[in-house]
Formats: C-alpha cells, sequence, structure tokens
C-alpha cells in the first residue's frame, strides 16, 4: 500500500496540530521563561512544515488521474491479504485475552492458528506449535522469571 | 592495566562464553534467514539480556550481530536473496560467483575477509574511543546538544535519498519521544491520564515492533516464496584466499576503511557502508567491466566494510551516548537498563566494562572464523527451515520478549502499534532509523536544549559561545544547508538501494 505523498503529509499535519492543541494546556512555570510544551511546539512546527512539503511534492509529482492510494499485487491475492490480516489479529487478541487464558493454551492456539493458515500440514502443526509453545514457556517463564500469565491453568502451574 | 585483567576476568568464565558462543550460532541462524536481520536479533535478544549482568549482556549482542553480517553473505550466493540488508550491495555479484562454480572461493572470501574486516573496525573502537572520551568530558550542555543534533541530522543525511522524508521520520521519532514525563520540568505529557504513558513511549518493545514486527508483517505475504538453493557442493573454502589477498589487499584496506568512517556517523550503519564501498570499488577498479560477472574485486572491499562499521558504530555510541546504527541505538537502551549510562564518564567509572567489550569483539570475530565455516558447512540445511512454521514462532518470541519488558499487556500494545506504524512508512518510503534515532536521542537533545535555553537565556548565538560547541554547531548547520541544496538538484542516484529498509 503507497498512498500519495500529499496524503500523508495531510495526516502528519494534522497529527502536528493535536500536539500543539494538547500542548496549550501544558503549564507554564512561574520565573521559567521555557516551559514543558516548548519542544513539542517545535516538533510540531517542522512537522507541519514537513506535511506542507510533502503536499506540494505529492500534488506536483502526481500523474492525472492517477490513484491517490496504489495497492500492492499482494493485496488482491485473498490468502495473502488474511495472512497479513491474521498476523495482526492473533496480536490483538493475544493482548485482550492473555490475562484470562494464560499463555501457555493461548500460545498454542496462536502458533496453531497461523501454521493452519500459512499450510502447515496439521500433524507437524500440532506437534510444533505445542513444543514451540513450551520451550518459549520455559525459556521466559521458568529459566527467565517473566511472570506468563497463568490464566487457566493457574491451578496446576 | 588493572582494568583489562579484570575485564579478562569478566569474560574468561565459562558461563559468559557459553553465553557468546550460544548468541553467535543464534546470529549465524538469524543472519543467514532471509527477510531476519541484525538488527532484529538484536531486539529479540535484549528481552533475554535484560537478565543478565551486563558482560554477558553485551557480549551476547557483539557476538550475534558480528555473526549476522557475515552469515547474510551465505543465502545472498546460494538463493540470491541478501541474508540481512548489509549483504544486499553485492548478492548479485556474489550469486553470479556461485553460478560460474565459484561458490567455494565466494563463501571463503566472506567469510575471512569478514573476519579481517571486523578486526579493523575493533582496532578503530580501541583506538579512537578511549581518546575521543577524554576529549569528551569537559563537555557542557551546549557540546551535547549540538552532538545530539549533529548525530541526528547525519542520520537524516545518511539514511534517505530523500532528505524530506528522512527529517519528517526523525521529528515523528522524536514527537513520540515526548510522551511521558518530560525531562525538565517533570511534568506529564501526552499521556491522556494513563499510568503506563508516564514512563514514556518503552523503548525495546518500540524497537521489537519497528524492527521485527514490521519485517515479519512484510514476510507473512510472501511465506510461500522459500527459493531454490543452488545445487553446489561446497568444498574446502580455504583455497585460493590467499591469492585473493595478495591481489586485492588495498581494497580490503580501503572497503574497511569506509567502513570504519560510516559505522562512525550516527544513523549509517552496515548496509550503507556496504553499498558506498561497493560502488567506491567499481568506481576506482582497473577492470570495471567485470563487475556483474561473479567478480571478487567488489565483494571484497563490501564485505570487509559491513562487519567493520559494526564495531566502529559502537565508538560514538560508548563515548557520546549517540548511536551509530540502528544496532547500537538498541544497545545503548542496554546500556541505560544496566545503569552504566554511555558517555565520557564510563570509561572512568567502569573501565573494565569498555575493555570488556573490546575483548568480547575481538574474541566474536575470532569465533566467527570456525562458527562461519560450521554455518557454511550446514547452510544447505539451514536454508531449508520452513518459512510458515519459522515466522510464527519468531511473532511469539516477539510478543513475549515486549512482554517480558514491561510484564503487562502494555509492551506488546506498543510493539504493535510501532510495528505497524514501521510497516507503513516503509511503504511509504520514510526511512525507519532517523524515527528510531529520534525516540533515542529525544530526551537527551530535549534536556540538553532546554538546559543550554535557560543558561544562554534564551539566546541562540550562546550555543555558539564555547569553541567546540561552536565548530559542532557550524558543521551542523552546513550539513543542513547541504541538505537543502541537495533536495533542490534533481536526483542524482549515485548510491542505489540507499531506501531499503535497515540493517
Amino acid at each position: 500500500m503507497r498512498a500519495n505523498d500529499a496524503i500523508c503529509g495531510l495526516v502528519l499535519i494534522l497529527l502536528a496540530a493535536v500536539m500543539i492543541a494538547l500542548a496549550a494546556s501544558l503549564p507554564e512555570f512561574p520565573g521559567q521563561k521555557y516551559g514543558p510544551a516548548l519542544f513539542p511546539r517545535i516538533l510540531a512546527s517542522g512537522l507541519i512544515m514537513c506535511g506542507g512539503l510533502l503536499i506540494w511534492r505529492g500534488l506536483a509529482t502526481r500523474a492525472p488521474g492517477s490513484a491517490w492510494v496504489a495497492w500492492a499485487p499482494w493485496t488482491s491475492d485473498r490468502w495473502r491479504l488474511g495472512s497479513f490480516a491474521l498476523m495482526l489479529a492473533m496480536l490483538l487478541l493475544y493482548i485482550v485475552v492473555s490475562e484470562t487464558v494464560g499463555f501457555i493454551p493461548l500460545g498454542v492456539f496462536f502458533l496453531l492458528g497461523l501454521f493452519l493458515w500459512f499450510r502447515v500440514r496439521p500433524l507437524s502443526a500440532v506437534i510444533v506449535a505445542v513444543i514451540a509453545t513450551l520451550t518459549i514457556h520455559w525459556f521466559f517463564a521458568t529459566l527467565l522469571r517473566v511472570p506468563l500469565p497463568r490464566g487457566w491453568l493457574n491451578t496446576i502451574l | 592495566m588493572d582494568a583489562i585483567i579484570l575485564a579478562a576476568s569478566l569474560i574468561f568464565d565459562l558461563k559468559v562464553v557459553g553465553v557468546i558462543v550460544a548468541a553467535s550460532a543464534f546470529g549465524m541462524f538469524v543472519g543467514a534467514m532471509p527477510g531476519l536481520t541484525a538488527t532484529m536479533a538484536t531486539a529479540l535478544l535484549v528481552p533475554i539480556t535484560f537478565f543478565m549482568d551486563p558482560v554477558p549482556a553485551l557480549g551476547a549482542i557483539v557476538a550475534a550481530t558480528t555473526m549476522a553480517i557475515f552469515a547474510g553473505d551465505i543465502p545472498a550466493a546460494m538463493l540470491r536473496i541478501p541474508g540481512t540488508p548489509a549483504s544486499a550491495a553485492y548478492t548479485d555479484e556474489s550469486y553470479a560467483m556461485s553460478k560460474k562454480g565459484e561458490l567455494d572461493l565466494n563463501m571463503g572470501v566472506n567469510l575471512v575477509f569478514s573476519v579481517l574486516g571486523g578486526l579493523i573496525g575493533v582496532a578503530i573502537l580501541i583506538l579512537a574511543a578511549p581518546a575521543l572520551a577524554e576529549a569528551a568530558i569537559n563537555f557542557s550542555s551546549f557540546e551535547y546538544f549540538w552532538l545530539a543534533l549533529l548525530g541526528l541530522t547525519c542520520a537524516v543525511f545518511m539514511s534517505s535519498e530523500h532528505p524530506l522524508k528522512g527529517i519528517t521520520a526523525l521529528l515523528f521519532g522524536l514527537s513520540i519521544n515526548t510522551i511521558g514525563i518530560d525531562p525538565a520540568a517533570g511534568f506529564p505529557r501526552f499521556t491522556f491520564g494513563s499510568v503506563e504513558l508516564l514512563q514514556g513511549i518503552s523503548f525495546i518493545p518500540a524497537m521489537i515492533g519497528m524492527f521485527a514486527l514490521s519485517e515479519l508483517l512484510r514476510g507473512a505475504v510472501t511465506v510461500d516464496h522459500q527459493g531454490a538453493v543452488i545445487a553446489q557442493k561446497i568444498g574446502n573454502i580455504f583455497t585460493g584466499i590467499y591469492a585473493v589477498f595478495k591481489k586485492y589487499w588495498f581494497n580490503f584496506l580501503r572497503g574497511s576503511t569506509i567502513g570504519v568512517v560510516i559505522g562512525a556517523l550516527p544513523g549509517a550503519g552496515a548496509d550503507i557502508a556496504a553499498w558506498i564501498s561497493f560502488a567506491v570499488s567499481k568506481r576506482f577498479s582497473k577492470t570495471p567491466e567485470k563487475f556483474g560477472t561473479g567478480h571478487v574485486e567488489g565483494i571484497v572491499d563490501a564485505t570487509s566494510a559491513n562487519n567493520s562499521a559494526l564495531g566502529a558504530a559502537w565508538i560514538p555510541a560508548l563515548v557520546f551516548g549517540i548511536p551509530g546504527d540502528s544496532i547500537t541505538a538498541i544497545v545503548i537502551g542496554v546500556l541505560y537498563m544496566k545503569g552504566m549510562n554511555p558517555g565520557p564518564t564510563v570509561f572512568l567509572q567502569n573501565p573494565q566494562f569498555i575493555y570488556a567489550v573490546f575483548l568480547i569483539f575481538i574474541l566474536a570475530n575470532l569465533l566467527m572464523l570456525p562458527l562461519g565455516w560450521a554455518a557454511i558447512k550446514a547452510s544447505k540445511q539451514i536454508l531449508r527451515v520452513p518459512r510458515n512454521m519459522l515466522l510464527p514462532i519468531i511473532l511469539m518470541f516477539c510478543v513475549v520478549g515486549a512482554y517480558a519488558m514491561t510484564n503487562s499487556p502494555y509492551g506488546i500494545i506498543v510493539m504493535l502499534v510501532l510495528g505497524v506504524i514501521g510497516w507503513l512508512m516503509e511503504e511509504h518510503g520514510f526511512p525507519i532509523a532517523p524515527a528510531i534515532l529520534g525516540l533515542v536521542l529525544g530526551e537527551m537533545l530535549e534536556q540538553n536544549f532546554m538546559t543550554s535555553m535557560i543558561k544562554a537565556d534564551g539566546s541562540l548565538l550562546g550555543f555558539f559561545e564555547r569553541p567546540i560547541a561552536a565548530c559542532l554547531g557550524v558543521a551542523t548547520v552546513l550539513i543542513w544547508a547541504a541538505m537543502i541544496w541537495r533536495s533542490f538538484r534533481p536526483k542524482s542516484g549515485i548510491i542505489p538501494g540507499l531506501d531499503q529498509p535497515g540493517t
């Protein structure tokens, strides 16, 4: 996916505007000329300048009639699009449910789902998903003492 | 002298050597797998090194990156796919050599000259860093402000053919860094009442996102492209190396020198060093017409350059706390976590750690010879590891690594958001290295800027009053002027590939 530079510029300007608006609420300290708002303001002004130049360049180099957003060839292939979306979806799922479900069951599901989508043979997918999850759990939770969420297995572990 | 002995005793410990060897094997594997980069190896190692003492932690990173930069040459020669971007400059040349039946010679040259180039980089690091640290001890906030700005400027200047996009990426990185408690007054900014945002954007999850997750997202859509390994038996890779050295010793020295200079410049690392030294080699070659037909000359230059850049990147990182490339950007984060704040004082307070880094570098480069040989021998098996299994496992590793840095899903959220942003940036031709440097150096830049503004009472002339500050300031202004001048000229495109993702 590649949007025209003008669109990037517009997004940056909006972002910078939000920064300036938020920085306005930061306090000034009596007797001190330079407060916490100064640096964000400088950066936001810079971003607005860059955004403006990007818009100018994007409009100048745009061939008449060409698309504002160019999609890479893989985006028209459903399976590849699904691969991309599934990676992000699995991460979101992990963030939302990991504390309740726990690392081990969720980890196996996470790997198994991706393996099967990526067309790993089912038997190898199951074996590798279980072994990899247990290895990562052993490495981080046992060896490095990272408190990976226990979730459903709380009573067993 | 005592510090050197102490450093040696810190390293030649069974556990530390074990960590170094394990990290080396990890680095070899990551480097040899197309799509997994040396920076990614570092980002994935950090959550693990978090739980180690400083010396094994640094040892693991040094060893893994040294190996990864060399190992990137293996798939370049066998699959025509660079294992890391640092090998991209001479991938076609290497592959052409393999097709001519010179795979053995190519692998040997890559291995031996990587080791030698790496050793040159370390030698310069050992000579230059303590001397610079001595000079840096008198620096005030003005000098540090200019140094940070100069570092960021170089990053923009070096990392992109479009300075505008580089500057935008830099400003974006600096802006992200303003989230959290402001370094001058201690007031929370842009936290929206969230306790977790108070600590700022966690640096390591951000790195894992921008360097690892964005790469995995790109890999996910090409997961079925495994590539066909060239069918050639690997014999004795060391045959004929001496003849190459005798003929091209000057190329080796020139490549290593270019590597050292580019590595030491902030923001540009091994990949750019390889591109430039390869271009220089072709430009000054007596037989430029042979380039592209499987000619070893340019490979000698470039493979020496990318390994020497690796060591040199540590010079500004250790002395000023300004990263020389994206790997040392992560290293600086690690140094802070270990309580050894990079800067000239670390040379006085903890010289044993600095010497330990030097020794590990030497050790890692020497270890590269046997381990590299083993990796070349096993390369066909390594390159056959199915990508459709590897990718999900690395993704899981990223998740757990990001989680381990904050012990809460916050780390994973940071990784996810910045990973998607990093992916979008690369899709649109915005280089990632300046953004990361902005994130790393933002606090230092702002703190020194605010202190200097208060000291100089808002007068910008105050920033030029001290002699070294004035020199640094003028240099910075000149580079900006050059950049503005360049952006108004038609594109020259001397160095192809500079817009590619970083090391």
